[in-house]
């Protein structure tokens, strides 16, 4: 009965994923082999798009800032949802759900939106920032954010952060309450302080969820368009383009299909190997 | 008898006539918004209801694109064959010939011929032409210039500069006055090349950027390097306000409107913005030429043109021409400049007086077009869009600081070199 | 840090939450403002309050429209998701057959796949469909780039389905789409209602697909109305604040209202 009504069940969704997101990424494949000019296909030109990628430096330099950008958000918005987390679980219930709830708001907020609050924040003229810095007596620490190599990837990877670390509290909590209480209890007859617990015991019992947030910051990562796109469109400079924003730069602006077909398969071909190599280290 | 059997088939003959006259549809797409302060939007609409008659039954169905959005939009129509049959789009020069180069438009020899169209000067028909076609009919006239605030100029007993020295001499007074010298914004990446491109006209001038754009002339030469120096300077002298890669043009000129800036240097595009938003007496200048041996100029083009799909039938095209040149008529031109806030090619101060236009508008194009043969390119819309998307950022880095202007020519001149390779070199 | 003690702990707590919503604070702050100079006292608390902001952008700019573009493309995807998504979970979950791996898998291939890389092809698809410039557009692909993660949710909500329930339905004879509408659809109420707020908070989020398909501004939604409101007002920061909450005061109250069920969603896909 089932080997019968399976692919009925399964076929609605089937053919809407298959029609919007599979053959256009075998499309995708297929553009990347030919030249175009605008936008009309021309010469089948085998590897030649992929050739153009080791002299790209724009390429690499994209490449590089997504990487920064993983680091970065493992290093902070992770760090911060295990933190609060574990000084969250020990608090009482009503305590918890208001609590999170405040953490997840930014995260239900669209990020063109953060874009825009955040890039009044940072505003080299009237942002808050630099005027919250005059006010505390810091103004010589002032700055142009976004429009200074030097800071803006950074900049952009705080506000990259408020929308996250509320999702990895939650995250953690789940997994929190999950592990047994008496491992805590046993600790605390032990005399263990707070900190001792947080480093011996909750750290590596939720290595698994650490593991899954990774590899969800790592995807996200390489994914995100709209926070560069309506702040800093990839600038000053080339210093916070990143592999997306170099896709839809070379696609709708300058309107070279085969060289965006190009940097579009191998974005796919890494978000792809990554989540391959998980699926992997999970299982076994 | 006989007379019914000659008047049937000739009824029938003037119904087909009028309904293939009903058919003829002309799909347009435009930048005139509908709403907002300057939205020429109404305007359009009042032109097509008076070219009632140069459109002979025919009728013009619009699509309103942003500015910002159709110069995409239209890039996307032509790879997807689904252009419509008249676009009201920028940039021309090199964007314009690519399209022409895949045969997306239909050339409009026969139409100059047959109207005329000699308000469109042999720059603006270069800048709308390829291999020795015209493409385009270009319409609203752009210029760049200096806006300032006579109030401020008046109070620190400052005048209009009359040579490039002069002007250096007020930027610096102005600083020594803690008032910002020019307002100017690039988080939008385009206002850095207006800027330069005045910059480069009135350091290089007409002939060495012809020499540059047609020739073999490479973009390193010493002339192009001392204009990228200049440019670099301005911002290293901080006539910019602090920051200036992380603010918006519209708050740039917010800057300037709200008198913290004396002086700003952008584009007749802006103008009934800036005259609505002034509660200052507001004056307008050319930048003077930089080097001794350019004479006085400033970067003009056309604000947007109008072309043709190579995908219409001959009776839309003709149609659509009919129209077209309608909407440049004199009659028509008058309509632009007093309901549709924007001054077309061809408009003489003269008429701009007669027909009541603003004291500034009359001064900016007096100024602006004096001096024709001077009047030199604006970059991003004028080369291909493989070194516009390079010219941008690296812009944003000259000016802050990041490049030198010797990279930033030689990144230009790579980026030229491919697109040159690439066949994407415009030639009118 | 050994002496870590409680109160630091709380200020932790605290500081992290300021973090979070001075944010959110200054955007009200800034939509109350009457007379929105940018260039004086950014923090000086608006008073009397005004709403003249909002009323500007929802009936001048046309935010009321790209609201309700908004909403009928969001709940257009939910509901297209909700249709489709628990059939094939459903399947993946409870039914054996033929391909079943390697099917699942492609979908879960399409968790990772990123909009701006199939959009160079999708465009151009959507134009030869007629699709471009129109909500439908917009709608099919969203939903298409939602379903992998509908689907994996919904396997993983459906394998909690206890297999005797479904058993003695079949047994009584039931057709398996009945089975699946009367048993299954009912036990797995949850774990719908987790996945449809997701769902619709995904796609009111979205921005470069209706961005890119998307010309004519009266069908334009409110994420590219709020980030297009940038430069063409120049300096309307009440009004772009406005704007602003407007695009997501409706997903935080409907997060606070649905919190339990939100939480549950998002840890359903995570912890499993």
């Amino acid at each position: 009965m089932s080997a019968r009504t399976a692919p009925l069940f399964i076929l609605p969704a089937f053919l809407l994923y298959a029609a919007f997101v599979v053959i256009p990424i075998l499309q995708v494949v297929g553009y990347s082999f030919f030249a175009w000019d605008n936008g009309i296909a021309q010469d089948f030109i085998g590897f030649a798009n992929y050739a153009r990628l080791g002299s790209d430096q724009i390429f690499w330099a994209a490449l590089w800032h997504n990487a920064i950008w993983v680091v970065l958000t493992l290093a902070f918005p992770l760090l911060a949802g295990l933190l609060l987390a574990s000084i969250l679980a020990e608090r009482g219930p009503r305590t918890v759900q208001i609590m999170s709830a405040i953490y997840f708001i930014p995260r239900t907020i669209p990020l063109v939106v953060a874009g825009i609050i955040w890039g009044w924040i940072y505003n080299p003229l009237f942002g808050l920032l630099n005027y919250g810095l005059d006010l505390v007596g810091l103004g010589n620490l002032a700055g142009a954010w976004l429009a200074e190599e030097g800071t803006a990837l950074l900049s952009l990877n705080v506000v990259g952060a408020w929308t996250f670390f509320g999702f990895c509290v939650v995250i953690y909590l789940g997994a929190i309450q999950s592990i047994d209480p008496s491992l805590y209890e046993a600790a605390e007859i032990d005399g263990a302080k707070w900190w001792r617990k947080f480093c011996d015991l909750t750290v590596p019992l939720l290595k698994n969820t650490t593991f899954f947030l990774g590899l969800y910051a790592a995807i996200e990562a390489m994914r995100f368009f709209d926070l560069i796109w309506v702040t800093t469109q990839g600038g000053p400079g080339y210093a916070t383009e990143v592999l997306t924003t170099h896709v839809y730069k070379t696609f709708f602006l300058v309107g070279d299909f085969g060289y965006a077909a190009a940097l579009s398969v191998v974005l796919l071909v890494i978000v792809l190997g990554l989540s391959a190599i998980s699926f992997r280290l999970t299982r076994a | 008898m006989k007379r019914s059997i000659w008047t049937a088939p000739l009824a029938l003959v003037f119904a087909t006539q009028a309904i293939a006259q009903d058919a003829v549809v002309v799909t347009q797409w435009d930048q005139f918004a509908q709403s907002g302060i300057s939205a020429a939007g109404p305007a359009m609409d009042e032109l097509i209801a008076s070219c009632q008659p140069a459109l002979n039954g025919a009728s013009v169905l619009r699509t309103v694109a942003p500015s910002i959005g159709i110069r995409d939009s239209y890039r996307l129509a032509v790879s997807a064959g689904k252009t419509p049959d008249l676009a009201y789009t920028w940039p021309a020069a090199s964007v314009l010939a690519g399209y022409a180069r895949v045969g997306a438009l239909a050339p409009l020899d026969e139409y100059y011929a047959k109207y005329g169209w000699d308000q469109v000067n042999p720059f603006y028909k270069g800048r709308n032409s390829y291999d020795g076609k015209a493409y385009g009919l270009p319409m609203e006239q752009d210029l760049m210039g200096v806006y300032y605030n006579k109030e401020l100029f008046k109070e620190n007993g400052l005048s209009v500069p009359k040579t490039y020295a002069e002007f250096q001499a007020l930027a610096e007074t102005l600083k020594g006055k803690d008032i910002i010298p020019i307002a100017f914004g690039n988080r939008d990446r385009w206002p850095a090349t207006n800027t330069f491109s005045l910059i480069l006209g009135l350091t290089a001038g007409r002939a060495l950027e012809e020499k540059v754009l047609f020739g073999d002339e490479p973009w390193t030469n010493p002339t192009f390097v001392q204009a990228a120096q200049t440019f670099q300077d301005w911002a290293k002298a901080d006539y910019f306000p602090r920051g200036f890669n992380g603010v918006g043009y519209d708050e740039a000129n917010a800057l300037f409107l709200s008198g913290k800036a004396a002086m700003t240097v952008t584009g007749t595009w802006v103008l009934q913005d800036m005259i609505r938003g002034a509660d200052f007496d507001m004056g307008v200048f050319m930048l003077p030429p930089i080097s001794a041996d350019v004479p006085p100029g400033t970067m003009w083009g056309e604000g947007s043109q109008w072309q043709l799909s190579a995908t219409s039938t001959p009776a839309v095209r003709n149609a659509a021409a009919a129209y077209l040149n309608c909407l440049v008529s004199p009659e028509s031109r008058q309509i632009w400049v007093q309901k549709g806030h924007s001054v077309p090619i061809g408009t003489t101060p003269e008429e701009l007086a007669a027909w009541g236009a603003d004291p500034v508008v009359q001064e900016f194009f007096t100024a602006g077009l004096a001096t024709p043969d001077a009047n030199f390119y604006d970059l991003h819309t004028t080369l291909p869009e493989s070194v516009t998307q390079v010219l941008y950022p690296e812009l944003q880095r000259l000016a802050g600081g990041d490049a030198s202007p010797e990279d930033f020519l030689a990144s230009l001149q790579a980026a030229w070199a491919a697109a040159d390779a690439n066949g994407e070199r415009w030639r009118p | 840090m050994t002496n870590f003690n409680k109160h630091m702990r709380t200020m932790v707590l605290a500081l992290f939450a300021l973090y979070a919503l001075a944010p959110v604070y200054l955007v009200v702050l800034a939509s109350m403002r009457s007379e929105s100079d940018l260039f004086d006292g950014p923090l000086s608390l608006p008073w009397p309050i005004n709403t003249a902001n909002f009323h500007r952008v929802w009936s001048e700019s046309g935010f009321a429209t790209f609201f309700f573009n908004s909403l009928k493309i969001s709940v257009s995807v939910t509901v297209l998701v909700l249709l489709t998504a628990p059939l094939a979970g459903y399947a993946f979950a409870k039914m054996r057959f033929r391909g079943r791996e390697p099917l699942f898998a492609l979908f879960l291939a399409g968790l990772v796949v990123p909009a701006p890389s199939v959009i160079v092809a999708l465009y151009g698809n959507l134009q030869w469909l007629g699709l471009i410039d129109s909500h439908l557009g917009v709608i099919l692909p969203q939903t298409a780039l939602l379903l992998p993660f509908a689907v994996f949710m919904m396997r993983t909500v459906m394998q909690e389905v206890p297999d005797e329930l479904i058993e003695a339905a079949t047994m009584d004879g039931a057709k398996p789409l009945y089975a699946f509408l009367t048993v299954v659809v009912p036990l797995a109420r949850p774990g719908l209602m987790s996945m449809t707020l997701i769902v619709f908070l995904f796609s009111w989020q979205e921005y470069l697909l209706p961005l890119v398909v998307l010309q004519t501004e009266t069908l334009k939604t409110i994420t590219v109305g709020a980030a297009s409101l940038q430069g063409r007002y120049g300096v309307d920061y009440g009004g772009i604040a406005a704007a602003g909450l407007i695009a997501f005061a409706p997903l935080v109250v409907l997060f606070l209202l649905m919190q339990r069920s939100f939480v549950r969603g998002l840890t359903a896909g995570a912890v499993k």
